[in-house]
């Protein structure tokens, strides 16, 4: 018994190792990440949830693939001033909608939730002081 | 007594599939946000505003944090702050800014989405107009 529980928790957390995100640490190349342009604002779209590891929804912005919602993964987009929605896809679609001004920075945390088959992923618009401190902690998988 | 179980599960599978899928609606209306009427007013929040909607989540609208007007509404002044992020949810989540008429918030205005989400109960703002 003592051994089958032993072996069950080894791939459990291969399974965990393998799902998380490999890259360097973004608080590694932060330091060298240019500035958006000026006339652009810029998204940071991260996630920091392992739980629902093998729950990796493509995220779309307005309805193209711009990264995967990657455990312990992140990455920016720049974009042009205007209305964007980010959604992820499990066995629902999940979206959130806001405004990027110019030379504006937003963080988006993908968060996952219960769902009636497979995990759901939700993106959230997270405090700039929140997203700064948290994505910290992710590696840089850059967009897709 | 087993059909009874059959309907209890079946009621739960239905209960957790409505939870799990997109049945939960804000309630929205469009709207046209006229920027060109004037409203150059801003104001501060003397008090903490606590926000409960009908999903059972909160929203706390900060004190201290300052309001600028942007434009009107049919249901009011639509303002906007760069002192907190405020957004909307229900299976989605929504940017939102506030709609207030006669010093009550009323509802949100949806930037993107261009609707207004009215609040079941408008609340009296406690604000500071003089900044």
């Amino acid at each position: 018994m003592k051994t089958m529980i032993k072996a069950f928790s080894a791939i459990l957390v291969t399974v965990l190792l393998v799902s998380c995100a490999t890259g360097p640490k973004f608080s590694e190349i932060s330091p060298s990440l240019s500035d958006a342009m000026s006339d652009k604002g810029r998204i940071y779209i991260y996630r920091t949830a392992v739980l629902g590891a093998a729950v990796q929804p493509e995220v779309k912005l307005n309805g193209e693939t711009i990264g995967k919602a990657i455990p312990k993964g992140c990455f920016y987009v720049d974009l042009d001033p205007g209305d964007y929605e980010i959604t992820t896809s499990t066995e629902v679609d999940r979206h959130l909608s806001l405004i990027l001004e110019k030379s504006q920075t937003r963080y988006v945390r993908l968060n996952i939730s219960i769902g009636f088959f497979v995990g759901h992923v939700y993106p959230e618009l997270v405090e700039n002081e929140v997203g700064e401190k948290e994505i910290q902690q992710c590696n840089y998988t850059g967009q897709q | 007594m087993r059909g009874s179980i059959m309907l209890n599960i079946l009621c739960l599978l239905f209960l957790l599939g409505g939870c799990a899928f997109d049945v939960i609606h804000i309630e929205q209306f469009p709207a046209k946000l006229d920027s060109k009427i004037s409203c150059n007013i801003s104001f501060v929040l003397v008090k903490n505003v606590n926000i409960q909607f009908d999903g059972g989540y909160k929203r706390i609208l900060k004190q201290g944090t300052k309001w600028n007007c942007i434009g009107r509404i049919v249901q009011g002044e639509v303002y906007k702050t760069k002192d907190q992020i405020l957004t909307i949810e229900a299976s989605n989540v929504f940017e939102a800014y506030i709609v207030v008429s006669s010093r009550k918030l009323v509802g949100f205005y949806l930037p993107v989405e261009h609707a207004f989400s009215a609040l079941e109960h408008p609340i009296d703002l406690v604000i500071d107009e003089s900044p």
